[in-house]
Parts: structure tokens; C-alpha cells; sequence
């Protein structure tokens, strides 16, 4: 019976990853995509249409939301005046869901709506499937062209996305948001030398400084309008080289914003200010085409300024002027404003013409029936928006044949404008893609696990139904929970209010069981109380509120004596445990020198760390320390942190074997040592809730819990610490702060170990935590102690994880879907993978290994 | 494991029982009245309560508690009264507790029973703010809103129990045995605890506001823990395990 439990218990782990790969790659399917160059194809209208340009200098300022640039709150006052008279081309370029920099430079490049796959890519940079290199894109045109080098200054994404492609560049990485002004001044230094160069055809600029403003300090921060002027001029010292050059006059200036920011100065979402950047085309050549527009622009709410095209639309819009064909996964349109732009109308025709041509290869890869025999008109009859669009397309080819120059012409001009807009929607709107057969399996591959974990569980829970009940009663409310988005949007509530309920319900079983002594029982209870109300109020998280004061980010960093109080507290509680267990070979005084020395380098690392990352929390004796520190870089500070734990910790594992016995004290110490090693990979307004979950842990230390109990407390505290440390299940709550401590180069296994620890540290600090409590259980000779955890566990995220799959599928033509569904569900996928089986099942059997070895 | 089990034997044998309502007429008529008026007065002001919390809470405090005292006097035996004889007392000699005796000591419980439900109020409201209730702002209407929970779960309670330790401590673990009055405690705290559910919502509308569903809970939940405590599960203990 044992036997046959645990082998379905592993059974429904081993289902687990199968059952999310099989979801994820039916619900983000992997777009196939066109391989090769595009190059022209022969159509009847002569010669392909000159080209008005042959140079592009292509400047993104990260986060330059339409406003930024159009309203009259702006320092782009040079770039507003040339927008008035006519030589600059204002638009709002929609940016589509997920609003982060790499998947907007790809959806810029290549013209295609990059999947939502490119998110979790968009974290493993160096995955080659995320490169560029091998793709269809503007830049593989420009280069194909070979008028000239590639040259790029700025955000080191586009050297990650194109690898070799430039001939001259400098990356710069955004590891500090704290850094406003070197980040930009590595770009600008560049440009005089360049202006004067007549070797490259191609400029990419890519500014962070805005971005990093925004993040630090919102939208209307005090820098932000001076940056907007440092901006506005680098776009007037462009521009007049422009005008007073001649090798430059026929060069293209584009001005954009890869996405935009919310009012909280993040972005990641679908709110309307994260997904309206500006985009702005200026060139003295413009103003024969424009007349110029009004600037300031009218106040818009949804920051729609002028018109508003989609972000890929810039590929075949740069083909035209540039005189390149639109690369081949294209899905932008050619912006219409920009036909006046040549004289003769087969030029237009032929422009629009190659650009429908070109999508309609993509369409006809995703629909093989497009194209085909049908009828040509009264083509809104027919249902199916697809065969709509083919009709459609069908009657544009009809009048092609005879056009001339005049009104039919321009006609034909608006239809096929039109027909390309409605062929972008179809294509980009995700519904047609998902892969049902799939999708099915995954869930039936998830209630496979759920059936088996539920069997290796149920001899527990039929034992002590009472006792289990809540869990189950957990399990069950938060899977229907996942249908609704404001639940998902704000799952933290849950959380809170389940933990507190649970707490209050332990505090009165214990209440109950009389052992521990009522007056001891009664301050227990009320800390507990308290610190987890503390600990919620910690970090504002979901999504309506998220801006809202709150205690780590609004009060405590208005009273930065009190953090760093709180902060030192912390180091100082690991370190009296450390010293007062850790080092037991030694005399106390050497192990509290020992204990010391580790908390000093852990401490000094923080602050130096701090002074870089967030120098607006330094304050007195803190800052004095950390601006006298000697220049030690900080990833050699952080590597020394990581060393010195590294090794305290063989030291412990290595003397530990030297007196076995239940009284061993190494599990506490290793526990001690993560604890270290969680404080130094969190932010330091974040590093007091560790220390109240160490008070938290030691109060139900004596509650005397069972193993149901102690199961259930684990997953409630896991995921309320996970929302308490400010997570949440919005892609822009990844706090990336700490995910290159140590980390000098690219290495994606350290990079997404350290995201992941500095995500879910309080989860990882409770899995170590209660194993404590399971080690004791163990000693008392509790059986199959970690078999039951463990399948309490898995219960509930295969649970979890069907009510996640059922949702997304059902939902799937929900608006919401990519927006709160597919975020929850990458969320459940780390859960699910990392906390649970890595670290849940991983390094739970480990600690529970060596507790065996130590304390037996 | 053994040891444990033979001290809860013998601490059963000391366990209290349920309490039983007066053995009159009047008490059985009015215990069921009693829901029926704090409904359908919740529901008459149910509007009020939305568009105006604060005021509407406190000018619901005197009705509140003068249904509550009409019920603790009508229908329950008030604490010092004995008990447990009741029935046979009954039976053997229906007109024996001098009347005026009876009164003093009822109109007494009832101040002495107030008296403590206001103080339990502040202790009420700060079990809300662990629980959750915003601490920085709505102080006015989490307080008011214990006011009605201390009204209802703890004012009968006290009427009933007085300062019997050993009951309150049985209580305080949440194992008295159920009857009415437990009953409806519990159920108007577990009440209070779901009202919560709808707030995270967003339907954006005036009742999810603070502390609408709460009170609304609390009412719901105690009426319903009245009926279920005093009808079906009378007697029965919760056990957890």
C-alpha cells in the first residue's frame, strides 16, 4: 500500500511538468515564422518606387509615452516646433501586451506581434530562439543593402537580439535604475563623431535614462521634464546636422518610445499609458507632405495623441521611405500619410500593393483556404471574418485591372488601406491560434495528478478528515477563485484572509491541547496576529491599489532611520543565531567573531548595493558607510557573500556529522545560512519582513503542530509571504533588482536562480522554515513525515493548476486573457515548477535528508 | 498519546451544557420573533446603511440593544439564576423564585452585561484590524461596526454566562457545546469573517465598501448560527480534529 502510494505521489509530480508543457505550448503557440530575406517580386507597375531616403537614424527613448512628447506638460519643445511647421510626422504607435522592451523592439524590427512566449524569453535573453539574427527584419535589410555600416549606442537588447550585426556599437545595460545619467551620456558622446561619419546607412539609439525615471520617480518626477529637454536635444543637434550637412540630407530621423509607463512609472501591462509610446518621423523632406499639426496637442485620457498606428506598422512605413521590401513575417501596414511622398499613382499602388502581398504569404500560411475561388462582393455576408477578408481581397485584385490615375485610383488607394488594417487585426487577434487538442491534454494530464496525489493523500486525510478539511476547503475556493480576474488581479486578499483565519484557528486548537502554557499561548497569539498584519500592509500588490501608500515603499522610506534600524535588527537576529549555534567546535567568542565577520561582509554588500540601486534610502551612519566604502565592485562584494555562506555552510555540514543526535543544531544552522543568503538577495525595505517571519517561524516553533497543520501553514505562509514581499500576478510586479548580484556576464541558469530567489524569497524561507517542524515531528517518530508534505503539496498545485487551465480555455475570447489569465498562468508554471517541485519537493527531501543524517 | 486522551475523559466530565431558554410561553414566541425583527430591521435600513455607514450604524446601536436586552430578558436565564434545574423545577414547583427578587437581579445582569459589550467593542474592533480592516482610515466605522458585533455575539453571551471562568474559557477555545446563544456568536463572527469575500470585486459598487459587507455578514451569520445552534446541532461541540 506505502509502496504503491508513494509511486503514484511521484507519478502525479512527474505529470505535472508534462501537463504544463502541453498547455503552454497549445495556449502560446509557437509561431512558425518565415525564414529568409525578402527581396521584391515582379509586378506590372515598372520599376519599384524610389526611395525618398537612404539613411535612418532610429532613436528610442525607453518609455516615451505619447504625452511625453505631444501635450503641453513636455521639454520636447524643439521637437513640438518642428511638429508645427510641418517636418515632423507625429503618431501614438499602439504597443500590444506585454509592454517590456524586448518583444516591442522585435514587434519594431520584424513587423510581426511577437507571442507571448517572448516574455518568459524576454527573462533568458541568451535563448537563441529569441534572436533575431536568423529572422527578417528591418535592420537585415538595411544590412542586405551594404550602402553602408550598422552602428548602435545604448540598451545592450539589441545586441542580445542581433548578435554581429553591428559594425560599431555600445551596449549599455540597465543594471542600476538609480542611474538616470550615465546610461544616456554613454549614447550621446557618441553622436557628434557619428553625424560626421559618412560610412554607416543605419543608427540605432536606444535611451534608458527616461525609463529609469520613471521607475524611480513616476511620470511628473522632478527629472522628468529635464530629461525630456536633454531629449529634445539631442533631436535638435540631429536635426541641424540634417539641415547643414550633406551627406545627411536624405536621412531619416524616427523618434519613438518602445511602450510607454502607467502613473505608477512601471509597465508590463495593458493599461492605456503602458501601451501608447510616441512615434515621430522627421526629416526636412517632410514638410512638402505635411502641414503641420497642431502642439500642443488637446489633453487625451488615453494618451491617443494624433493618429494612432500599431507599432509594427514602422517596418513597411521605414521599407518604403528607406526602399527596401517589407521584411517577410511583416503584419504593419504602410501609415497612409506618407504616400504623398510620390508623385506618380503606380508608385502608391505599388507601395500599398507589395505590402498587402507580402501579409497575404502570411495569411495564406495560417489559412491555406485563403485565396481561393469565391465570390468578390457583398463580402460582409459571409460570417467567418476570414472568408470576409478573402472576398475582399478578391474584389481589391478585380480593380486592379484598369486603374487609373484618377478618383478611382484614389479609391482603390482608401480600400486597400482599409483592407490591410482589417487583415492586421485578423491576424494579430490571437483566438485563431490556439491549439484545443492541447489544451485538452494538458488538463487531462493535470486531473491525472490531481487523481494521484489525491490517492497518496487520502489515507491522511480519511484518518483526520476534521484536520484536513481546511486545506481542502482551501484548495477547492482557490481554483473557482481563478475565474474571476479582480480575483486573480488581487489573489493577495485571499491569501491574507485565509492566513488569518488559519492562524486564529491553530491559536485555538492549541488553546485546546493545553501544552504550552495559556499566558505564553496568549502573547503568541496576539504577535502572530500582529506581524501578519504588518506583514500584509508591508507591500501595496494586485492591481487597483498598487500605488497606494504602504509600509516598505511609502513610510519607511520616509523614515529611513527607522528602515535601517529595522534592517541592522535583522542581520543582528541572524547573527545571534548563528553564533549562539553555528560554529559549535569553537570556543563562543571565535564563533561570535565568525557569526560577525559573515554578517559584516552580507551587511556592507547591501549598503553598497543600496547606494547603487536605491541611494534616495541612505541616511546617516548608512550612508557615511556606504559612501566610504573603497571601490570594491559589487559583484565581486556580492560573489565574497556568497563564498563566505558557501563555505560556513560545508563547515556546518562537515562538523555537524561529528555529534549526531537529536540535540545537533546544523539544521537550524543551514537554515540560518539560507536566511542569510534570502536577506542579501532582497531589497533592503523588504529586509525587515524577514525578520518578522523569523519571529513569526519561532512562535508556532512551540505551537506543537501537527502534521496537517504544519502542511497547511506551510502553503498559507508560502504564498502570503510571496504577496507580502510585494509579488503579484502581473508580469510588471518581476522585481529584477537583485538578479545579477554576482553575475559579471550572461548566464542565464545564475540569472534565473537568483530572479526566482529574490521573487519568492518568503516561500522559500517558510519551505525552510517548517521543515524544522517536520524534522521534530520526525524525531518524535511520526512515519512517512515528508510523504504526507509532500503529497499535501501536490494536492493542491495540481488542484490550482486544472482551475488555471480550465480558466485560460474557457476564457480564452475573455479581454482579459492576455492581460490577467496568461500572466496567472506563466505565474502558476514558477509556482508550480520552482517553488514547487524545486523547492517544495527538491529542497524540502534534501533538508529532510540531513536532518535524517544529523539528528538520527 | 494515551496520557492525553485520558485527560480529555476527564475533563469532559466537567463540561458545561447547553444553556436552555426560559420555560415560558412568552421566551419560546419571542426567540423566534427575535430573528425575524433584527432581518427585517437590517433590511429597512439596509439603503441608509449604504448610502451613510457611520450615521446609520449609530443610530442603530439603541434599537439593536433594545432588542437585544427584550430578548436576553424574555427568553434567556440570566447568569446567578440556577441553571440547570430549571426543568425539574418546573415540574415540582412552577412559582417558587420570589418575582422581585428575579427583576433586581435581571435589570443588574442586564447594566452589568451592557456595560461589558461597550467595553468589548474597542477589543472587537482591533480583532477587524487583524483581520484586515483598514487601520489608518474608517477607524469610526470599523468601531461602530463592533459595536453591533459586541451587541450581538457578546452581549448574550455576558447576560448569560457572567463571569463564569470556567464557561468562558471553554468558550474562548470554541468548545462550548452549542445552543442559541454560542451559536449565534460564532456564526455572527464567522459571518462578519465572509462579509469580507466581496470586497475584492470589481464591481465597483457602493455596497462593497467598508464595512457594509461586514455588518451584513455579521447579522446574516448570527441569525443563521442562532438557528443552527439552537435547533440542529444543540448540544454538539465543534471539533477541529
Amino acid at each position: 500500500m506505502s509502496r504503491l502510494s508513494t509511486l503514484a505521489l511521484i507519478v502525479a509530480n512527474a505529470l505535472i511538468p508534462i501537463a504544463i508543457l502541453i498547455f503552454a505550448s497549445g495556449f502560446f503557440p509557437y509561431k512558425p515564422f518565415l525564414s529568409g530575406l525578402a527581396e521584391y517580386e515582379a509586378l506590372d507597375y515598372g520599376s519599384v518606387p524610389e526611395a525618398p531616403f537612404d539613411k535612418v537614424i532610429f532613436m528610442v527613448v525607453d518609455a516615451l509615452r505619447s504625452d511625453f512628447v505631444y501635450s503641453n506638460v513636455s521639454g520636447f519643445d524643439f521637437t513640438q516646433s518642428l511638429i508645427t511647421n510641418g517636418a515632423a510626422v507625429p503618431f501614438t504607435a499602439h504597443a500590444t501586451s506585454p509592454t517590456i522592451t524586448m518583444p516591442r523592439v522585435k514587434a519594431v524590427t520584424t513587423g510581426s506581434i511577437p507571442s507571448f512566449l517572448d516574455v518568459i524569453l524576454n527573462f533568458a535573453e541568451s535563448d537563441t530562439t529569441s534572436s533575431l539574427a536568423s529572422q527578417d527584419t528591418w535592420l537585415a535589410q538595411m544590412k542586405a543593402k551594404k550602402s553602408g555600416n550598422m552602428i548602435m549606442y545604448g540598451d545592450d537588447t539589441w545586441l542580445k537580439l542581433f548578435p554581429g550585426f553591428f559594425d560599431r556599437a555600445d551596449g549599455t545595460s540597465s543594471f542600476f535604475v538609480s542611474d538616470f545619467t550615465e546610461v544616456d551620456n554613454n549614447v550621446t558622446r557618441h553622436i557628434p563623431d557619428e553625424l560626421k561619419n559618412n560610412d554607416w546607412n543605419t543608427m540605432i539609439m536606444h535611451y534608458l535614462g527616461l525609463d529609469h525615471i520613471g521607475h524611480k520617480t513616476g511620470p511628473r518626477g522632478p527629472n522628468m521634464i529635464p530629461k525630456q529637454r536633454e531629449m529634445d536635444g539631442i533631436v535638435r543637434q540631429i536635426f541641424e546636422s540634417m539641415e547643414a550637412e550633406k551627406h545627411l540630407q536624405s536621412t531619416l530621423l524616427v523618434l519613438c518610445g518602445d511602450h510607454g509607463m502607467n502613473d505608477a512609472g512601471n509597465h508590463g501591462g495593458s493599461a492605456p499609458g503602458e501601451t501608447s509610446p510616441a512615434l515621430v518621423f522627421i526629416s526636412p523632406k517632410l514638410k512638402p507632405i505635411s502641414q503641420g499639426f497642431e502642439v500642443p496637442a488637446p489633453y487625451q485620457e488615453d494618451f491617443q495623441y494624433y493618429r494612432v498606428v500599431e507599432q509594427s506598422d514602422v517596418v513597411p512605413t521605414l521599407g518604403a521611405l528607406l526602399g527596401f521590401p517589407a521584411p517577410r513575417n511583416n503584419l504593419g501596414a504602410f501609415i497612409p500619410d506618407f504616400l504623398p511622398l510620390w508623385n506618380k499613382s503606380t508608385d502608391k499602388v505599388q507601395i500599398l500593393l507589395r505590402n498587402a502581398r507580402q501579409i497575404v504569404t502570411i495569411i495564406t500560411a495560417a489559412f491555406p483556404s485563403f485565396g481561393g475561388e469565391g465570390p468578390s462582393e457583398h463580402c460582409a455576408t459571409l460570417g467567418a471574418s476570414i472568408d470576409e477578408l478573402s472576398c475582399e481581397w478578391r474584389s481589391i485584385n478585380k480593380g486592379l485591372d484598369g486603374l487609373n490615375d484618377g478618383k478611382q485610383s484614389e479609391e482603390w488607394l482608401v480600400a486597400i488601406t482599409k483592407w490591410l488594417k482589417r487583415a492586421q487585426e485578423l491576424m494579430s487577434s490571437t483566438a485563431s491560434n490556439y491549439d484545443i487538442p492541447k489544451l485538452v491534454a494538458g488538463q487531462v494530464a493535470s486531473i491525472f495528478a490531481l487523481a494521484l496525489a489525491l490517492f497518496a493523500a487520502s489515507p491522511m486525510v480519511l484518518k483526520s478528515f476534521g484536520n484536513s478539511l481546511p486545506i481542502l476547503v482551501i484548495t477547492l475556493s482557490y481554483g473557482i477563485m481563478m475565474f474571476a480576474s479582480s480575483y486573480v488581479e488581487e489573489e493577495q486578499h485571499f491569501w491574507y484572509w485565509t492566513t488569518s483565519a488559519w492562524l486564529m484557528l491553530l491559536l485555538l486548537k492549541c488553546n485546546r491541547k493545553k501544552t504550552i502554557s495559556s499566558g505564553f499561548l496568549a502573547i503568541s497569539t496576539v504577535v502572530i496576529l500582529i506581524v501578519t498584519r504588518i506583514a500584509r500592509r508591508w507591500n501595496q500588490t494586485g492591481q487597483k491599489f498598487a500605488g497606494e501608500p504602504d509600509i516598505g515603499r511609502t513610510f519607511l522610506s520616509e523614515h529611513r532611520n527607522l528602515l535601517w534600524t529595522l534592517v541592522v535588527s535583522t542581520y543582528l537576529w541572524n547573527l545571534q543565531s548563528l553564533a549562539s549555534r553555528g560554529f559549535p567546535r569553537f570556543q563562543k567568542l571565535v564563533a561570535v567573531m565568525f557569526a560577525t565577520g559573515l554578517a559584516s561582509i552580507a551587511i556592507t554588500f547591501k549598503l553598497a548595493f543600496t547606494n547603487e540601486d536605491s541611494p534616495e534610502l541612505l541616511v546617516g551612519v548608512a550612508k557615511m558607510m556606504a559612501d566610504n566604502e573603497i571601490g570594491v565592485s559589487l559583484v565581486m562584494r556580492a560573489r565574497t557573500v556568497f563564498v563566505s555562506i558557501a563555505i560556513c555552510l560545508l563547515y556546518s555540514l562537515g562538523t555537524g556529522l561529528g555529534q549526531r543526535g537529536p540535540r545537533n543544531n546544523t539544521m537550524k544552522t543551514i537554515h540560518d545560512l539560507l536566511t542569510l543568503f534570502l536577506i542579501t538577495q532582497s531589497r533592503a525595505t523588504n529586509i525587515p519582513l524577514l525578520l518578522l517571519f523569523e519571529i513569526q517561524s519561532y512562535l508556532l516553533n512551540n505551537l506543537d503542530l501537527t502534521l496537517i497543520e504544519a502542511a497547511t501553514t506551510s502553503l498559507l505562509l508560502q504564498y502570503m509571504s510571496f504577496f507580502a514581499f510585494g509579488g503579484s500576478n502581473a508580469i510588471s510586479s518581476i522585481d529584477l533588482s537583485s538578479a545579477y548580484n554576482g553575475v559579471s556576464g550572461y548566464n542565464v541558469v545564475a540569472v534565473g536562480i537568483l530572479t526566482f530567489i529574490s521573487n519568492w524569497c518568503g516561500p522559500v524561507f517558510w519551505a525552510s522554515a517548517i521543515n524544522l517542524i517536520l524534522l521534530r515531528l520526525r524525531m518524535r517518530g511520526e512515519k512517512r513525515v515528508l510523504f504526507q508534505y509532500i503529497a499535501v503539496h501536490t494536492m493542491f498545485v495540481a488542484c490550482s493548476l486544472l482551475f488555471v487551465m480550465v480558466a485560460c480555455t474557457m476564457l480564452r475570447t475573455h479581454l482579459f486573457i492576455w492581460t490577467v489569465f496568461s500572466p496567472k498562468y506563466l505565474y502558476s508554471m514558477a509556482w508550480s515548477l520552482g517553488q514547487h517541485l524545486l523547492i517544495n519537493i527538491g529542497l524540502t527531501s534534501l533538508l529532510h535528508w540531513l536532518g535524517g543524517k544529523y539528528m538520527a | 498519546m494515551s496520557s492525553s486522551g485520558a485527560k480529555a475523559q476527564s475533563s469532559a466530565a466537567k463540561l458545561s451544557l447547553p444553556v436552555e431558554l426560559l420555560p415560558s410561553e412568552v421566551a419560546r414566541i419571542f426567540t423566534h420573533i427575535h430573528p425575524v425583527l433584527l432581518l427585517s430591521a437590517y433590511y429597512a435600513r439596509f439603503h441608509s446603511l449604504v448610502a451613510d455607514p457611520v450615521h446609520t450604524l449609530l443610530s442603530g446601536i439603541l434599537p439593536l440593544a433594545i432588542t437585544q436586552i427584550l430578548y436576553a430578558v424574555l427568553c434567556l436565564p440570566a447568569t446567578g439564576s440556577d441553571k440547570r434545574p430549571t426543568l425539574k423545577k418546573k415540574l415540582n414547583a412552577p412559582k417558587k423564585v420570589s418575582s422581585d427578587n428575579n427583576l433586581v437581579s435581571k435589570v443588574f445582569t442586564v447594566f452589568f452585561a451592557l456595560v461589558l459589550s461597550l467595553l468589548s467593542t474597542p477589543v472587537l474592533a482591533a480583532v477587524q484590524v487583524l483581520f484586515g480592516a483598514p487601520i489608518t482610515t474608517h477607524l469610526l466605522h470599523t468601531l461602530l461596526g463592533s459595536a453591533h458585533i459586541a451587541l450581538l455575539a457578546a452581549f448574550p453571551l455576558i447576560y448569560v454566562h457572567g463571569s463564569d471562568s470556567a464557561k468562558w474559557r471553554e468558550i474562548a477555545s470554541a468548545y462550548s457545546p452549542a445552543d442559541e446563544i454560542f451559536g449565534g456568536s460564532v456564526g455572527c463572527l464567522v459571518g462578519a469573517w465572509l462579509g469580507a469575500v466581496p470586497i475584492p470585486l470589481d464591481w465597483d459598487r457602493e455596497w462593497q465598501k467598508w464595512p457594509v459587507t461586514i455588518v451584513t455578514g455579521a447579522y446574516m451569520g448570527y441569525v443563521a448560527g442562532k438557528l443552527i445552534g439552537g435547533r440542529l446541532l444543540k448540544g454538539k461541540r465543534i471539533e477541529f480534529d
